[in-house]
């Protein structure tokens, strides 16, 4: 339940539809060696990872729930064992792609909501 | 919330027992390069940013809020105007070996697990890895 209301609350990203974007995790098991710090480093509402204790390794279970352009998991990775299957060039591509008054419209709206944000 | 207090919650924040404030990672902007298309900001979960309405450009207003190692604004920036102090696993390769933080990382990890039990994951219940 709760699980379909975060993939809802993630299946648009600006106006794309987020599974239309390539841009989630990839774990190499073999290199992965369990640490758990990409687990813990996804945040908890967007929390893409598993945990599998059996096999002492990070798992990647809600692909779609990755924030497009987040690779923190990755960064945190000492033994590159994820890895994406699109660059930086692929994401402001998409960047690119977005219409100006989609962006115009969120951010207003995110102004008038957080009128702390404002200077 | 006034700026005091502000940066005091700022302040006591951890990354896996260590202290925010002993580490610098945050987000500057070329404002040359900026367009003011206000994509950073509306990134950024974490009000890194700011806005200046006259201006119709962002701001970075709280650097201590910044993520650790996170370069998501930077990447989605359709004008490559943001850059960080340096590459990011640089850096928390850095962090993680000079604070030794792999037992607080697995102490983190057991008490989120504990709190999201449908993350625990049966290694026979098949290949869940990437798709």
């Amino acid at each position: 339940m709760e699980e379909t209301k975060m993939a809802s609350e993630f299946a648009v990203w600006h106006g794309i539809n987020r599974s239309e974007i390539n841009w989630h995790p990839i774990i190499d098991p073999n290199k992965c060696t369990g640490c758990g710090l990409c687990v813990v480093t996804c945040g908890e509402k967007r929390n893409v990872f598993g945990y599998d204790l059996q096999a002492h390794k990070a798992v990647v279970l809600y692909p779609d729930n990755c924030m497009v352009g987040c690779n923190n998991c990755q960064v945190s990775c000492l033994w590159n064992a994820i890895t994406y299957p699109e660059d930086v060039d692929y994401i402001k591509g998409l960047a690119r792609n977005i219409e100006k008054e989609t962006i115009d419209k969120e951010l207003a709206n995110k102004l008038s909501k957080n009128p702390d944000l404002i200077l | 919330m006034s700026a005091d207090q502000g940066s005091q919650i700022v302040n006591k924040k951890l990354w896996h027992g260590v202290y925010r404030t002993q580490l610098s990672w945050y987000p500057t902007i070329n404002d040359d390069a900026c367009t003011g298309c206000g994509l950073c900001l509306l990134t950024c979960g974490n009000s890194v940013f700011k806005w200046n309405l006259q201006e119709g450009m962002p701001l970075v207003a709280s650097p201590q809020k910044c993520v650790l190692g996170c370069t998501t604004c930077g990447k989605v920036c359709p004008d490559g105007a943001i850059s960080f102090p340096e590459n990011p696993a640089t850096f928390i390769r850095n962090v993680i070996v000079k604070y030794k933080v792999y037992p607080k990382v697995k102490e983190d990890l057991n008490e989120g697990l504990a709190k999201f039990p449908d993350h625990l994951v049966d290694s026979h219940g098949g290949d869940k890895n990437g798709k």
